[in-house]
């Protein structure tokens, strides 16, 4: 393990040609994405702007029907003055009379009325949803680190390994190279190659890299890897990524809140809540707390949108919750129109500006890492490599978002795939050989299924070979060789993702990494099944959050990278896509203008439903209900007297 | 009325150059501090490398009977680069000569398989190397910090006042125009 060929030969550092081109091109990468960082923060909020107001249409007139219910029963107590409710009828008759004017161009409304009419529905909303806000950034602001680590399974670097210890060196480097305070290092034994920096500010910002990128990436790249990490906490990445999830979790606490009188896992979140806010706890439980709740929260926003069936009262339930859904009736409507507000515009607005708004955080920490490893090269070799592996870190689903690349994995730097010809080649030469070597019970078991090309089945046994030549197997090692020699040079293997030869000679000779290598190797076609590691993030938008890493690539060509990446789609794709386009375009266009018109009445809905709720409350309690029951009683009385003379 | 809005015109003119000067100047000391802390970082690197060399010399002569002259240099070399005092150009000079006689030690080193293969070697290599680097970072990041105060000093508005106030170019560490492949590590 000590005598690693891959890591900190420095023979690869010096033989590359260092230094970008230009050497202010980086700098003005940077510019020109900060300059998009602050365009997309600008439209990030305007976005929320424009959901809140649907979102507080549908609020405010529950947060009036609260306000009505605390003020009667206030009142049957203690009684309010006569002008309070004078206010109240006064205010409920403007809003009348401006719906009246709105809705059926009646009467006539002065413009500064339209304006308090407007401020009256959308005010209330957007404070509450603000405070919430607000909240949730207070709530969570001392917590996440040690959560977040402990469902990572983070550990310590082992003092006693070379390559943990030459990390560290590299970490120390880089953070020289920036000029900021080293940030502590953790690492985490998981399949997954990726890295990321975690924290809710610089001060806590912890890196946590997977082992395996040890293995795989030589000093070089592991210098612009942790360049990139630093260089996005320098740039202030930390609070940016704090601030966009706690703009998911308070869209998920709304829904929770709106929920709560209907769905029993809602109210458990919300009871967790609490708790987690009155329960004196040391700060690790409270942060992994943290973590769990914020979960929790944003993962809300995407399951509970299908069942609405579960909202309306069902037979089962017995009497008390039949009275209580039947009370809370009117609330489904705001349910069904918030959570389909929330879910829309996350989806086409919010959860877009912000997955671009994070996509130009990610090129700027590039060109950082340009500037700090002033080598472009190791950017780019170190996105490829990590491309051409799982990248999913387990217990990491929650922040996909933070990592290097992201962790569902990027096919897009992938070389073109093997060509029916190279592929039938790959078969000719692995049947040859299997008569080279007769001791071999592989090659006859494949010769029979020669006609069809059973890809799956050829891999795996190119791999068991491997295997076994790598472990000390002579006569597997022979036919690997002669495989070698027939498909004509490494490239081909690395064409066809199949175990290199100078791995197995490697392994033979004891080396761990190289065996891991080999043994990771799956056919490449087979591997488009879908991986895990989505976050709450990334399914609240369909945009992702990570850009693809063509793009970054080829931004990093711009600064001086020498990567050549696979050719795009030809002329005929090209056009093929632009007019699939402009077919689907219009139609996602009407989509969204038919949900908009569904949202309006379930809006307008909401509206009349509170309207009669609110008129019931009110003549509810405005009865005297002792009088009513003894006239009642009266009159049931009369009746049995009535019948009893008969 | 006239004589209000000019003092208005006045007041709001003076308001904006007290704060253009202030901006400038406060921008101007960060900058300045920046450099200096940078200036510090080379410095406690540079220390650290001195202090590693005596250990790498004393494990390798074990081992290392015939390059008697490889290793005198590395010492002598070392001597030379604390000798040297604040004058940067000059320092910059001798820690250069510093990288190169470590290099050739190391380069030496290939030849000496039972001295590539101890752990002790290994590790003092893997701290050196490192060393080397941070010293090529710090020097770097020394030399970003520099390019920007002096463009700062030279641009066209602050430029005016930059002297006045006392704000002279600060001088790069080594005068190669790229960075890392002058100090390339050769271990």
């Amino acid at each position: 393990m000590l005598t690693s060929p891959r890591m900190g030969s420095p023979e690869a550092a010096s033989a590359k040609g260092f230094g970008p081109r230009n050497p202010e091109i980086f700098f003005a990468a940077q510019k020109c994405n900060r300059r998009a960082t602050w365009r997309m923060s600008v439209l990030s909020v305007f976005a929320a702007f424009v959901m809140g107001i649907p979102l507080t249409l549908v609020l405010t007139p529950v947060l009036y029907a609260l306000a009505l219910i605390g003020a009667e029963i206030y009142n049957y107590f203690s009684p309010l003055p006569p002008e309070f409710w004078q206010n109240a009828s006064d205010l409920a008759h403007f809003g009348l009379r401006i719906a009246d004017y709105v809705l059926n161009q009646k009467g006539t409304v002065a413009p500064e009325d339209l304006a308090t009419g407007l401020a009256l529905i959308l005010l209330p909303g957007m404070v509450l949803a603000f405070l919430l806000w607000m909240g949730m950034l207070m709530m969570f602001r001392h917590g996440g680190v040690g959560g977040a680590l402990t469902s990572l399974r983070a550990r310590e670097p082992n003092q006693g390994d070379l390559k943990e210890l030459q990390l560290g060196d590299v970490l120390q480097e880089m953070s020289i190279a920036a000029g900021v305070q080293t940030p502590r290092l953790m690492l985490i034994d998981s399949r997954g190659a990726n890295a990321a920096v975690i924290g809710s500010s610089a001060a806590d910002a912890r890196i946590v890299l997977s082992r395996r990128l040890l293995d795989d990436l030589t000093r070089d790249q592991l210098q612009a890897v942790l360049g990139h990490l630093i260089g996005a906490m320098g740039n202030g990445d930390l609070r940016i990524a704090f601030t966009v999830t706690s703009v998911f979790e308070t869209c998920g606490l709304l829904v929770n809140v709106i929920n709560a009188p209907f769905t029993k896992q809602s109210r458990a979140r919300l009871w967790r809540m609490v708790r987690y806010l009155f329960t004196p706890a040391s700060s690790d439980q409270k942060a992994i707390l943290a973590c769990e709740i914020a979960e929790s929260l944003s993962s809300s926003l995407e399951s509970e949108s299908d069942d609405i069936d579960s909202k309306f009262p069902s037979r089962q339930k017995g009497p008390f919750q039949k009275l209580l859904s039947i009370l809370f009736f009117p609330l489904i409507f705001t349910n069904l129109g918030m959570e389909l507000t929330l879910w829309m515009f996350t989806n086409i607005l919010l959860g877009p500006c912000m997955a671009l708004l994070w996509r130009a955080r990610r090129y700027l920490a590039d060109a950082s890492s340009v500037e700090l490893t002033r080598s472009p090269d190791s950017m780019a070799e170190a996105l490829q490599r990590l491309s051409e592996d799982t990248n999913a870190v387990e217990g990491g689903e929650w922040a996909s978002h933070l990592f290097l690349v992201d962790p569902k994995g990027d096919r897009s730097l992938r070389g073109s795939a093997p060509s029916p010809q190279q592929t039938e080649l790959a078969f000719k030469a692995w049947i040859g050989t299997a008569s080279m070597v007769p001791a071999s019970p592989d090659g006859a078991v494949m010769a029979e299924s020669t006609s069809a090309y059973d890809m799956p089945r050829l891999w795996a046994e190119i791999k068991a070979t491997a295997i076994r030549a790598a472990t000390g197997d002579p006569v597997a090692l022979a036919r690997m060789q002669a495989f070698a020699n027939a498909m004509g040079g490494e490239k081909s293997f690395d064409l066809h993702a199949l175990p290199n030869p100078a791995d197995i000679l490697a392994a033979q000779r004891g080396d761990m990494a190289a065996l891991a290598r080999i043994e990771r190797i799956q056919h490449t076609p087979t591997r488009s099944a879908p991986r895990r590691g989505q976050s709450g993030l990334q399914m609240a938008s369909m945009a992702s959050f990570h850009p693809p890493l063509k793009r970054r690539v080829k931004r990093l060509q711009r600064m001086g990278a020498h990567l050549v990446t696979a050719k795009g789609y030809g002329w005929g794709m090209r056009i093929f896509m632009t007019v699939l386009w402009l077919i689907i375009g219009p139609l996602r266009a009407a989509a969204g203008v038919l949900m908009l018109l569904v949202l309006g009445l379930l809006i307008m809905l909401n509206l009349v439903f509170l309207t009669v709720w609110l008129s019931v409350i009110h003549w509810a309690f405005a009865q005297d209900w002792v009088a009513n029951y003894n006239g009642f009683v009266s009159f049931v009385n009369s009746l049995i007297r009535a019948f009893s003379k008969r | 009325m006239e004589i209000s809005y000019g003092m208005i015109a006045i007041i709001a003119v003076a308001v904006l150059a007290l704060w253009f000067l202030l901006r400038t100047y406060n921008g101007l000391v960060r900058m300045r501090n920046n450099v200096r802390t940078a200036w510090s970082d080379i410095d406690v690197q540079l220390t650290r490398r001195h202090d590693l060399v005596p250990n790498l010399v004393e494990s390798v002569k074990g081992y290392m009977t015939h390059e008697r002259e490889t290793l005198e240099a590395v010492t002598r070399a070392r001597s030379e680069a604390i000798a040297s005092g604040g004058n940067i150009v000059d320092r910059a000079g001798a820690e250069m000569a510093l990288t190169g006689a470590v290099g050739n030690l190391f380069a030496a080193a290939e030849r000496y398989p039972d001295l590539k293969a101890s752990k002790s070697f290994l590790l003092l290599q893997e701290q050196i190397t490192s060393t080397e680097n941070r010293v090529a970072f710090a020097r770097q990041h020394y030399n970003d910090k520099v390019r920007q105060l002096n463009t700062a000093i030279a641009e066209f508005p602050q430029n005016l006042i930059a002297g006045t106030l006392g704000f002279k170019p600060a001088e790069m560490f080594a005068a190669g125009a790229d960075d890392r492949a002058a100090v390339g590590v050769k271990v």
